[in-house]
């Protein structure tokens, strides 16, 4: 492993993709190192896309993409950068007759764990990762949404992948269930580099050091989650009653109101910004609503 | 392995006619081979106070690792008797658990293909044999009436087609999208599941030929317009989208087929000798096509 594999494990480089008339990402360019980096933006702001096209599934119309150094257009360094991924799509379709054990063995053969031992070892070890030991005899048809979705987490697991792809990962998880997960990605052996996109922007405060914020195919922010929420610094302010000048404005459970707006009263009372509040301020100066 | 081996009534090495304490380590840490191992064994079972020895040298994260796996197995099964015949055929347990996840291997499709062969063929011999009255005019000496075979015919090898495609449509596939960003080559997993599909299909479709009446070569004749028709399937699939090659293929067999069929002139012309050499072309053909866009499946299944 290179020195340069530490600090830059993915570049993209000027990347464009189009749907016919769609531009889902126009020149996109970002370097991810490792850890855990969060995606965020609305729908349709390209985040699929770029995950998709970060786990060679996809191929950009324009630009360059390096994985550890690998490039995805050619053959065989393709398959390299496949042997050393976990990818969770956003939309994960199941062989809803196959068992749980069942199907995270079919996985694991496309992962080319061929080794019948080896195999089952590997699927336990996910299915205790990711506490479903329990349902691994149940049919996929009969588990529950937020069950599947983990079903989905823990075939992404399996071979102990270098880089994870993970679309919407927390999405039909409840509460307890995300607060595993992020204790679950905590706990990765081997420092892998994680990329996740999510609209819980609570989820990327909790354990994204980095923040990837695309807004209609561009990244409109690359940082920290504390950098993100500096970008709202000085525009929310918390009042009795609404004000109009904002752009965005909810009445807490307190009763007061949250202002996020450009604006803010002379006589403000300004309160911290959060990773959501400048989030919002990105979406607004971009014109996204 | 110096110890002494313990005899079923007690090991020589140890005190009072237990095992030592070097070999029930050696033993638990899998150091200890064939008919000491079972010597061993043959000891623990008899007594209790070895075993309870046993359990001080036993890793028990290695033991609570090896359990689940054992229960994850159970979990996934052995795929029930056809697995268990095809593994002592020497076919891979990987590749079994892949054909479980193609749709034209499961039960319930095979019924429905034989269930369709069972009629369209038991009518034509039906009235092939005179059992029921229809059929139209004779054909030539030898030959049933065209209309007798040619639902069949017609039939036939679009299933075989039918099978095929389900078995490399990404329709079918629920899990698409982690086959494709997976290591395991798309071309191997392709062929794999389209030869078994294929076979598993020609198989009923051709012993269903041997009860119709009509030339005695009709099963054999059978054989090349279902692989021609599948090769030519999986080589457009690499020109259009998959499920259109599968609609093209399907179109290109029905047409000409239904034609060949009406000319009573030339009895069952479309498994005579000029149209199995136009098969053999298109078969060979495809094939060539397949290998030299091979990459068109490697790149992503399907594209």
């Amino acid at each position: 492993m290179s020195m340069n594999e530490h600090t830059e494990a993915i570049r993209v480089d000027g990347v464009s993709r189009r749907y016919g008339a769609t531009r889902a990402l126009d020149e996109v360019g970002l370097t991810l190192e490792r850890g855990i980096t969060g995606l965020l933006g609305p729908n349709g702001a390209g985040k699929t896309t770029l995950l998709s096209i970060l786990a060679t599934v996809n191929e950009p119309d324009a630009g360059r993409v390096s994985v550890f150094g690998l490039d995805p257009c050619d053959g065989a360094e393709r398959v390299e950068i496949r042997r050393r991924l976990g990818y969770l799509p956003q939309e994960l379709g199941y062989h809803r007759h196959f068992t749980v054990a069942a199907f995270l063995d079919y996985v694991a053969i496309l992962k080319e764990i061929t080794d019948r031992r080896r195999r089952a070892e590997e699927v336990a070890r996910v299915l205790a990762a990711i506490g479903l030991e329990r349902y691994a005899r149940k049919r996929i048809r009969a588990l529950s949404g937020g069950m599947r979705q983990r079903l989905g987490i823990a075939q992404a697991l399996l071979g102990n992948p270098d880089l994870l792809v993970l679309d919407e990962p927390t999405a039909g998880l409840d509460p307890e269930q995300r607060l595993r997960f992020r204790e679950l990605l905590s706990d990765l052996p081997g420092d892998p580099v994680i990329v996740l996109s999510t609209h819980q922007a609570d989820d990327i405060a909790a354990i994204c050091p980095n923040v990837i914020v695309l807004l209609e195919g561009q990244v409109r922010f690359a940082g920290s989650p504390s950098g993100l929420a500096a970008a709202a610094g000085g525009q929310v302010w918390s009042a009795d009653d609404r004000d109009h000048r904002a752009h965005l404005s909810w009445r807490g459970g307190d009763g007061r109101w949250r202002h996020v707006g450009d604006r803010p009263p002379a006589d403000a009372e300004l309160v911290a910004p959060t990773v959501e509040d400048g989030y919002l301020m990105l979406s607004h100066a971009a014109g996204v609503r | 392995m110096t110890s002494p081996s313990p005899g079923a009534a007690g090991p020589a090495g140890g005190s009072g006619g237990h095992a030592a304490d070097d070999l029930l380590a050696s033993y638990a840490g899998g150091a200890v081979d064939g008919v000491l191992a079972w010597s061993v064994e043959a000891h623990l079972t008899a007594c209790a106070q070895c075993r309870s020895n046993l359990s001080a040298h036993v890793d028990s994260e290695r033991l609570a690792r090896n359990r689940s796996a054992l229960l994850v197995r159970a979990a996934i099964g052995d795929g029930g008797r056809a697995h268990r015949l095809l593994r002592c055929c020497g076919v891979p347990d990987y590749l079994l658990r892949l054909l479980a996840a193609t749709p034209s291997l499961r039960r319930s499709w095979l019924l429905s293909v034989m269930g369709v062969l069972a009629v369209v063929a038991g009518e034509a011999a039906a009235v092939g044999y005179g059992w029921i009255p229809g059929g139209g005019p004779a054909g030539p000496a030898g030959y049933p009436a065209p209309a007798v075979l040619a639902p069949f015919l017609l039939v036939a090898p679009l299933l075989v087609l039918a099978g095929v495609a389900a078995a490399f449509l990404p329709m079918f596939e629920p899990a698409y999208w982690l086959a494709v960003a997976a290591p395991f080559s798309g071309v191997r997993l392709l062929l794999v599941r389209a030869v078994s599909a294929l076979t598993a299909a020609l198989v009923p479709a051709v012993c269903a030929a041997f009860v119709l009446p009509g030339p005695g070569w009709l099963p054999a004749a059978l054989l090349l317009p279902s692989l021609a028709l599948c090769a030519f399937a999986l080589a457009a699939a690499t020109f259009v989208d998959p499920s259109a090659a599968a609609v093209i293929a399907g179109a290109l067999w029905a047409l000409p087929a239904a034609l060949l069929l009406a000319a009573t002139d030339v009895p069952l012309a479309i498994v005579q000798w000029h149209s199995q050499s136009a098969c053999a072309a298109v078969l060979i053909a495809s094939a060539v096509v397949l290998f030299v866009r091979r990459d068109r499946f490697q790149l992503g299944w399907m594209r």
